[in-house]
């Protein structure tokens, strides 16, 4: 209890609240604004967060985050465009509803929606992540290794349209990491006898190369485009009706339950974002509808559910990151970055090493929801401003400040240079369809994973550790499936093979829980090969089905 | 004789790549302490990578045109990429003076600069064009300049020519 009110004494001051109010409005502004990403504010949020403490630094960032998450909403619902893909679901409903003139019930609908959601998620993250943690104490260099490298296969989850491209970019990334003075030795390594090789890549002009410069190039690559404004809104005059819309809200609080916890449980997973939650939640809850028929025609639950499932979903992969210290996604692999830039080392071991930031990040997050609420009308005229202005004015100014923004992390102009580099590379992976995503997880996962496995080795050289200690086996087993998952994705609802996926999982997975002392989780092992064969058969029902369905023969 | 796509040529690239990387692992120095060499991680990425771009170019000759990446409507030959890709390109060449020139400009008048140029290139030059331009690379550059400096304490790179910060 002591450390909550510690890090309550750290969030609850003029100087932070009002850092994450900027926070919030710059999140705001950037999630509202279409073609511009969660991850790419968060990325430019970073510089500014160099001279401020930890728990500031990490307040602001989430502060932007969450207001990027709401953002999304206003163009999706006034110009029917999602600001960021986490919205897409909302413009189904919501900018039917605004076209009927009611875009401020509309609002006031994904205003309060985000809200809720994720104030449900905050409850969740406080209440999950410390218990989640307490495993982490349990783990040895073997473990980690084992739980960072599981996270690096994540890789083939964000490859997208092609899997080889996205392990390559992964690859890349791990390799962007190894250049320059290593950690542990000392020791210079692929420095080709250059001395700016020999300092190495730091990792924010890296990543603000490869996100920011290389998106906003995209932004401005068509001429015409570029000096287009970024809508054509003419003048906005709305009112957010709160009061009417929170009612309604709360009147459908079993949709409003259901998405957040659809959103909580997506954003615990790896490599499954708010942009994957928002379709879900909607989904469910068509389903779920007595009057499904009404959807896409301006219906409440069309807005309410997407946009409690997208905010929840940041809640859930904080729960991901603080608990086990490993992203889930692209802003939570920012945000790790960020942590080591203030020289915390994210690890299973956090929450119990750094209790007064770890639960300052959890109030933070708390009050980023209410701050995003009162921010919201304010973000709405400001956004209408915003969209008036021309794509290559924004773009041009932009670029510029991730100039200076990346030179303020280290006072040297050779991380400027380092940008412009990693701008090219990263312009150029996008246009021959490389993911980008995997890259940034290479580059964050990399240091980590050889520091885990220096440790591993240095206390043992016996490789059967990691087949012997059951957390690490449960862990690369995990990686085994989650490497197959970009291939599973491809081929589900197509090949036969998916339905077995996940009850193999389950089952493989139960070893480890065997392994483990104690008498519960023998017992969790116990259930999961019941649950699990019971799976199975339910799967090859489904797959006998499938196969005299399509006529599929293997 | 079938020509070599895109693909097949990035994966020829990666593969060479790696080769360099191989190579240039084996003379990482061994300190003689440790346990863990500081070449294994390294050639334990590299031979990932060499894999993957194995495959890589396995799937371009297998499959041409199932690569995931999108078509475009450029022309073909170098003009035609020249004029497709002509705003990034100039982005970067003048991005590229900036920081060549930034230890005589500075971070303020480079800034202005930089802005100036990238807003004049992209938007057009009709003189009520650079008249706006000037102004919003002035305005902008000098917040964000007043900003670093005074507000994050930043001490951002200062010209030979103006000596201004």
């Amino acid at each position: 209890m002591e450390h909550i009110f510690a890090a309550l004494a750290e969030i609850a001051t003029v100087h932070t609240l009002l850092l994450m109010s900027l926070g919030a409005i710059a999140g705001l502004l950037a999630g509202a604004i279409p073609g511009f990403t969660i991850a790419m504010a968060v990325v430019l949020a970073l510089p500014f967060t160099f001279s401020m403490t930890a728990s500031q630094g990490i307040a602001t960032m989430i502060g932007v985050f969450v207001g990027g998450l709401s953002g999304g909403l206003m163009s999706g619902i006034l110009i029917g465009i999602p600001g960021t893909p986490s919205s897409v679901a909302t413009t189904f409903d919501g900018f039917p509803m605004a076209r009927q003139g009611r875009p401020g019930l509309a609002l006031g609908l994904g205003v309060w929606s985000s809200f809720f959601g994720g104030t449900i998620s905050a409850i969740c993250l406080i209440a999950i992540a410390p218990q989640l943690a307490r495993i982490g104490l349990e783990f040895q260099p073997w473990d980690y290794f084992s739980l960072v490298f599981f996270a690096l296969t994540i890789t083939a989850s964000l490859a997208g349209k092609s899997l080889i491209k996205g392990l390559i970019a992964g690859a890349l990334g791990l390799l962007i990491a190894t250049v320059g003075e290593e950690d542990i030795n000392g020791v210079s390594r692929f420095d080709f006898g250059s001395d700016y090789l020999q300092e190495g890549f730091a990792f924010l002009p890296v990543l603000i190369g490869l996100f920011a410069f290389s998106q906003l190039m995209g932004d401005i690559r068509n001429p015409a485009e570029a000096k287009r404004s970024l809508a054509q809104t003419g003048d906005i005059d709305i009112r957010i009706e709160h009061m009417k819309a929170a009612k309604i809200v709360l009147s459908k609080w079993g949709n409003l339950v259901r998405s957040s916890m659809i959103g909580i449980f997506t954003g615990i997973l790896p490599a499954a974002g708010s942009s994957i939650s928002n379709i879900l939640a909607y989904d469910q809850a068509k389903k779920a509808s007595d009057t499904p028929e009404k959807f896409g025609t301006g219906f409440e639950d069309g807005i309410i559910a997407p946009e409690a499932a997208n905010n929840a979903t940041a809640g859930g992969s904080l729960i991901t990151m603080m608990a086990l210290g490993i992203p889930g996604d692209i802003v939570t692999a920012v945000m790790l970055g960020a942590l080591l830039i203030h020289d915390v080392v994210p690890s299973p071991s956090f929450i119990t090493e750094a209790p007064v930031l770890a639960y300052s990040i959890f109030i933070a997050f708390f009050f980023a929801n209410f701050l995003v609420l009162f921010f919201q009308s304010i973000a709405l005229r400001l956004f209408v401003l915003v969209t008036k202005v021309k794509m290559y004015v924004l773009a041009g100014i932009i670029l510029a400040y991730c100039g200076i923004g990346v030179f303020a992390l280290h006072n040297i102009v050779n991380d400027m240079w380092t940008l412009l580099i990693f701008g090219v590379i990263g312009y150029m992976m996008r246009n021959l369809g490389f993911p980008l995503a995997p890259m940034i997880l290479g580059v964050v996962l990399g240091p980590i994973a050889e520091r885990w496995l220096a440790r591993a080795v240095a206390i043992s050289t016996d490789m059967s550790n990691f087949i012997t200690h059951p957390w690490s086996v449960f862990f690369l087993t995990l990686s085994l499936f989650s490497m197959g998952f970009g291939i599973y994705q491809r081929d589900r609802g197509k090949k036969v093979w998916p339905f077995y996926y996940t009850p193999l999982m389950v089952l493989a997975l139960a070893p480890a829980m065997f392994m483990m002392e104690g008498f519960i989780r023998p017992v969790i092992g116990i259930v999961m090969v019941a649950g699990g064969l019971y799976a199975l058969y339910r799967a090859h029902q489904k797959a006998v089905y499938f196969k005299t369905a399509t006529g599929e023969s293997t | 004789m079938r020509t070599l796509n895109r693909d097949t040529i990035i994966a020829i690239l990666l593969l060479l790549f790696c080769g360099l990387l191989a190579w240039s692992s084996l003379h990482i120095r061994l300190p003689g302490y440790g346990t863990l060499k500081p070449s294994t991680w390294p050639q334990i990425i590299v031979a990932v990578l060499t894999l993957f771009s194995a495959i890589y170019f396995v799937q371009s000759l297998s499959y041409p045109d199932s690569d995931g990446a999108t078509a475009d409507d450029r022309k073909p030959g170098l003009s035609g990429f020249l004029e497709y890709f002509r705003n990034p390109i100039i982005c970067f060449a003048i991005y590229f003076v900036f920081l060549a020139t930034l230890p005589w400009t500075g971070a303020l008048i480079g800034g202005i600069l930089l802005v100036f140029a990238l807003l004049t290139v992209l938007g057009g030059w009709t003189p009520r064009d650079l008249v706006r331009h000037a102004i919003y690379a002035t305005v902008s550059m000098g917040f964000m300049w007043t900003l670093f400096t005074f507000g994050l304490r930043v001490i951002l790179p200062e010209g030979e020519i103006f000596s201004i910060r």
